[in-house]
């Protein structure tokens, strides 16, 4: 059968590279089918190619006889199918070494690419840091103290540790040679309209690589049916995990996918590696944020405002990075979501911030702590708020609202109010964290009218305000939103605490002590009325052994704040007593008895009042140092 | 409804309740009255479902379009459900009886429509798979006349599709692909693990003993009509919303390959035939779950519209390959058909095209509400304050 005369020329050229791709056919030989042309050697794939590369030219070429030979039509159509039957064979095992090249070379990311070798903190020493915080997470699940916040909190500051995924990254997937070739496979299918295939068996490849790296980089596969049912304290190390894990994926993962992309379709424009690249990694990206996603919309409760805090910082720092790498019209969704997860986190930390100051009000344990001490209420919600105010920084761009307060009129009962005026200038921010302090203290109100004796409750609320005094000097971020104002307001509250115990204690005992209705008017002799004395003395030394008795039990755990207090009480007792022993004990000590009367010394009374508020039963009966 | 219809229903509830003081503002009027709407916009959406005509073949039942109705039917019941919960009504309610317990149990249903959601948008994927192959056969065997070479790789693909089409359907686990994608079989495949991976045709992104007909079989439970005193107030119209929410979870699973449908036609509908409201997504449930039977034995991905076409076309398409491959010639006349079904199957992947990612959106839009109606829930409890203190 003679070839239409153009052809002639390249006929030689033509049947040679037919020669090559039908020896190669898989479908027909044996020994095709257990070799890889490209793992063979470099002689033979440049052979193959050029082969392919001489049907694809004989093709165009046949294509502009057949059209012009109208005439001479059967050969041509013979020929014209001859020679795509030729090219799909070749593409057939065009397609075969590309897929087997990109196995060969598809393997999970190894670990030295995670960590930069050259970042200042960390080499080798990474690797354990990622095992040894995974330890130690499971360690905090094993606290269930609530106080154990502050612990938390240092593990959530680990920002610092991952300097070296701070920004994209790309890595090397691939040796430059496979990149190569992939490229001179890629070019010839594209050009032989076999684009789709090439992109289905490059997407299949690299989508199980990185499968097995996300199974490496310990990304689960949760529902959120799951995430729902999973203890809080299991979250927040899956969270801690995730952070890590993602700021790998978008910043050298998928970055360097992305790469890859790019290098091995340079040559044919940027939408098809766009195509590749979203084939590869939309999946995983999705199922990377479902997990962010489910934990952004879980149920809320205050002890989670930590960790969604953390996850929103995650991932607005990954949100330009994200956007750099799902730079392209057909991952607009992978955006979308993102940004829609940033915006839900933000929104449910708001919530949680309001969820915990309605819960703070209504906290209704009516136990009372025994011994006036802090409420475990006060610890909890003073700790919460110094770790708010170490995510200020977040928070403040977060919370934009005002606290919704009582009003001063609606004369409900339920709720306090706030004075917005001498607030003015405070951030939001600031004025949430004021407000659950109101609200707090309006609870501990509430709270110390469960006291049966009065003064334990002024006891009881100088010893809680005095604590969330100490808690707001102690951090100065915390003191620098509530502000010295308020700060004083509370000083000033506790002090009136203080003093009003004193006055329900002490001012009915030193009325024993007062010089009325003991002189007898008019009379002659000494003018003081010994039965009312001995009377005096006896209720004193009644009612000041009950208050030790009783007030030894109380507790005032800030040191400095009890011994300021027994001061007090020593400062008006003390002198008191002493002056009335001195006025009226040689009246007791002429009659009978004396020692019935005149129980203690000074001396006596200055040591017991070093029992109180120690937290511990005394012995009843007083040391007694003279007789 | 007729003026005298809607007096005596509303008097006969009135009887009923004689014991109970009912406030006879028109508080209580408008919420009967928007109680009543709701019933009736659901029948009729529904009904209109129910009534798309199979010979349209554009909106045939479950194709795209027809799933694309069904969830913009979803977000506006959704909608009308959320102002009926909403505006209006004394917030305390929600934490009494029943409500104290239909609500959490429709909470957790929402929680299950969501995870159902993903692994739609998940398997929605493999359907898009689906359509990148049946492109390539469609471009092969597009050119005329039709030479081996296109045969060939219209074979090629043709193989691919059916396998994966099988494939997805056993649950998305491994692929026991009984053809290869291969071109011819390797042996001494250093990576063996591997292998079979390449034969799945999206990567599963749904957990591992995740299983959708388990879960729209939980989302059953406790599905009853409220009755008697209970069927007034807002028991009513959130037994309508989750009835409403099964069935379209349940119709998206049928169509779409999700992990793990086995025992789906089994699922027993939570509404009894008697409910007016109800009687078309009755009907639309028989017709799917018959359906579904009859493809549940020859074993397809899933029943949406197109990809039956897929499939029927592609079964069509893969017999001319073949008589291609082994008889070498092929008359004018079957040329001319398998070229009229090539024609057919790029009417449906130009559908898939055009449909596909807008019907993703939309599941995405279903999501999001749930989302909203869930938090917003949560937050009426949370404020109600019947959940238990949080700090001690």
């Amino acid at each position: 059968m003679e070839l239409p005369e153009n052809l002639n020329k390249d006929s030689n050229g033509y049947e040679s590279a037919e020669k090559i791709i039908l020896r190669w056919d898989s479908t027909a030989s044996e020994d095709a089918r257990e070799r890889m042309i490209f793992e063979t050697d470099r002689q033979e794939a440049d052979l193959y190619l050029q082969a392919v590369d001489e049907i694809q030219r004989s093709l165009s070429n046949v294509s502009i006889s057949t059209s012009s030979n109208a005439g001479k039509n059967a050969n041509a159509v013979d020929d014209h199918s001859k020679v795509n039957t030729t090219i799909q064979i070749a593409m057939a095992r065009l397609e075969d070494e590309f897929r087997n090249i990109l196995i060969t070379h598809s393997s999970a990311l190894e670990t030295d690419s995670l960590f930069d070798p050259s970042s200042s903190s960390i080499s080798t020493p990474s690797h354990h840091e990622l095992e040894e915080d995974d330890t130690l997470s499971n360690d905090d699940s094993s606290h269930h103290d609530l106080l154990q916040l502050q612990l938390q909190h240092c593990e959530s500051s680990d920002s610092s540790t991952y300097r070296s995924t701070s920004s994209i990254r790309e890595v090397d997937l691939m040796p430059s040679e496979a990149i190569c070739d992939l490229q001179a496979i890629a070019m010839r299918m594209i050009s032989s309209g076999y684009l789709r295939e090439c992109i289905q068996v490059y997407g299949s490849v690299r989508k199980s690589a990185i499968d097995s790296s996300f199974r490496k980089l310990g990304i689960e596969k949760l529902s959120i049916g799951d995430v729902q049912r999973l203890e809080w304290e299991a979250l927040e190390s899956k969270i801690r995990r995730w952070i890590r894990a993602a700021k790998v994926c978008v910043r050298i993962l998928f970055a360097s996918e992305k790469k890859l992309c790019e290098q091995i379709f340079e040559c044919v424009g940027t939408d098809i590696d766009d195509a590749c690249f979203m084939e590869t990694v939309k999946g995983p990206a999705i199922q990377l944020f479902n997990f962010a996603e489910a934990i952004s919309i879980s149920r809320r409760s205050p002890e989670k405002l930590f960790k969604i805090l953390d996850l929103h910082d995650a991932l607005m720092d990954l949100l330009p990075d994200i956007e750099a790498v799902f730079d392209s019209k057909s991952s607009d969704s992978i955006r979308v979501q993102a940004a829609e997860i940033l915006s839900r986190l933000a929104e449910a930390a708001r919530g949680i911030l309001s969820e915990f100051e309605s819960a703070v009000l209504r906290e209704p344990s009516r136990v009372p702590v025994p011994g006036g001490t802090i409420h475990p209420l006060t610890r909890y919600v003073m700790n919460y708020i110094s770790l708010i105010s170490d995510y200020k920084q977040t928070l403040i761009e977060l919370i934009m609202s005002k606290p919704s307060t009582g009003s001063r009129y609606s004369g409900d009962q339920t709720t306090p109010d706030m004075e917005f005026a001498e607030l003015e200038g405070k951030t939001p921010l600031a004025l949430h964290l004021i407000w659950i302090i109101v609200v707090l203290q309006f609870n501990l109100d509430g709270k110390s009218k469960h006291y049966r004796d009065a003064s334990l409750a002024h006891l009881f609320i100088m010893n809680n305000v005095h604590y969330i005094v100490q808690k707001v000097k102690g951090s100065p971020e915390l003191r620098e939103m509530i502000g010295d104002d308020y700060l004083r307001k509370l000083t000033g509250k506790f002090r009136q605490a203080a003093t009003s115990y004193q006055r329900a204690t002490w001012v009915s005992v030193l009325y024993c002590l007062r010089d009325e209705g003991l002189h007898v008017s008019g009379s002659f002799s000494s003018g003081v009325s010994k039965s009312a004395l001995r009377e005096r003395f006896k209720t004193f030394n009644a009612m000041f052994e009950e208050v030790h008795r009783t007030q030894a039990t109380w507790l005032i755990p800030d040191t400095q704040l009890r011994e300021e207090l027994r001061i007090s009480i020593s400062e008006k007792l003390i002198p008191a007593y002493r002056s009335f022993l001195g006025r009226f004990r040689s009246h007791i000590e002429s009659g009978r008895h004396p020692e019935n009367y005149i129980k203690y010394s000074v001396e006596d009374l200055e040591t017991a009042v070093l029992d109180f508020f120690e937290g511990y039963p005394v012995s009843q009966h007083l040391r007694k140092r003279s007789q | 409804m007729p003026a005298t219809d809607y007096q005596a229903s509303f008097l006969g509830r009135i009887s009923i309740r004689r014991n109970q003081v009912i406030a006879m503002d028109g508080n209580h009027e408008q919420e009967l009255q928007d109680l009543e709407l709701f019933s009736k916009h659901v029948s009729e959406r529904f009904a209109e479902l129910l009534s798309s005509p199979d010979d349209v073949p554009f909106d045939a039942l479950l194709s795209i379009s027809w799933l694309r109705k069904l969830l913009d039917f979803f977000l506006c019941c959704e909608a009308e459900f959320k102002g009926i919960l909403m505006t209006g009504n004394d917030p305390s309610q929600i934490s009494k009886p029943p409500l104290d317990r239909l609500i959490p149990e429709f909470l957790d249903r929402s929680v299950k429509a969501l995870d159902v959601c993903n692994a739609v948008t998940n398997g929605l994927e493999s359907v898009r798979h689906y359509q990148k192959l049946a492109e390539i056969i469609v471009s092969a065997l597009e050119q005329k006349p039709i030479g081996d070479g296109q045969s060939r790789r219209a074979k090629k693909a043709l193989t691919s599709l059916m396998s994966a089409m099988n494939a997805d359907d056993k649950e998305c686990s491994a692929a026991k692909a009984t053809e290869r994608s291969w071109s011819f079989s390797r042996r001494g495949v250093s990576s063996k693990d591997r292998v079979p991976e390449h034969f799945r045709s999206v990567s599963n992104q749904v957990a591992k003993n995740w299983s959708a007909a388990k879960q729209i079989q939980a989302m059953t439970n406790n599905l009853v009509q409220p009755r008697g005193a209970e069927g007034s107030g807002l028991a009513s119209p959130v037994y309508t919303m989750s009835v409403i929410m099964v069935f379209v979870t349940w119709a998206l699973v049928a169509a779409i390959p999700c992990q793990e449908r086995n025992g789906l036609s089994a699922i027993h509908f939570p509404a009894p035939k008697q409910l007016n409201w109800a009687q078309s997504i009755i009907g639309l449930h028989e017709k799917i779950g018959e359906e579904w039977k009859k493809k549940e034995k020859k074993g397809t991905a899933g029943l949406l519209d197109e990809m039956q076409k897929m499939e029927k076309l592609g079964n069509i398409l893969m017999d001319f390959t073949d008589s291609f491959q082994f008889h070498g010639d092929i008359t004018d006349q079957k040329a001319e058909e398998a070229a009229a079904h090539a024609a057919e199957l790029a009417e449906t992947c130009r559908r898939m095209e055009e449909g596909l990612l807008p019907l993703q959106m939309q599941i995405r839009e279903v999501f999001h509400r749930i989302v909203k109606t869930r938090t917003e829930l949560l937050n009426a409890l949370d404020q109600v304050g019947k959940s238990s203190p949080p700090l001690l």
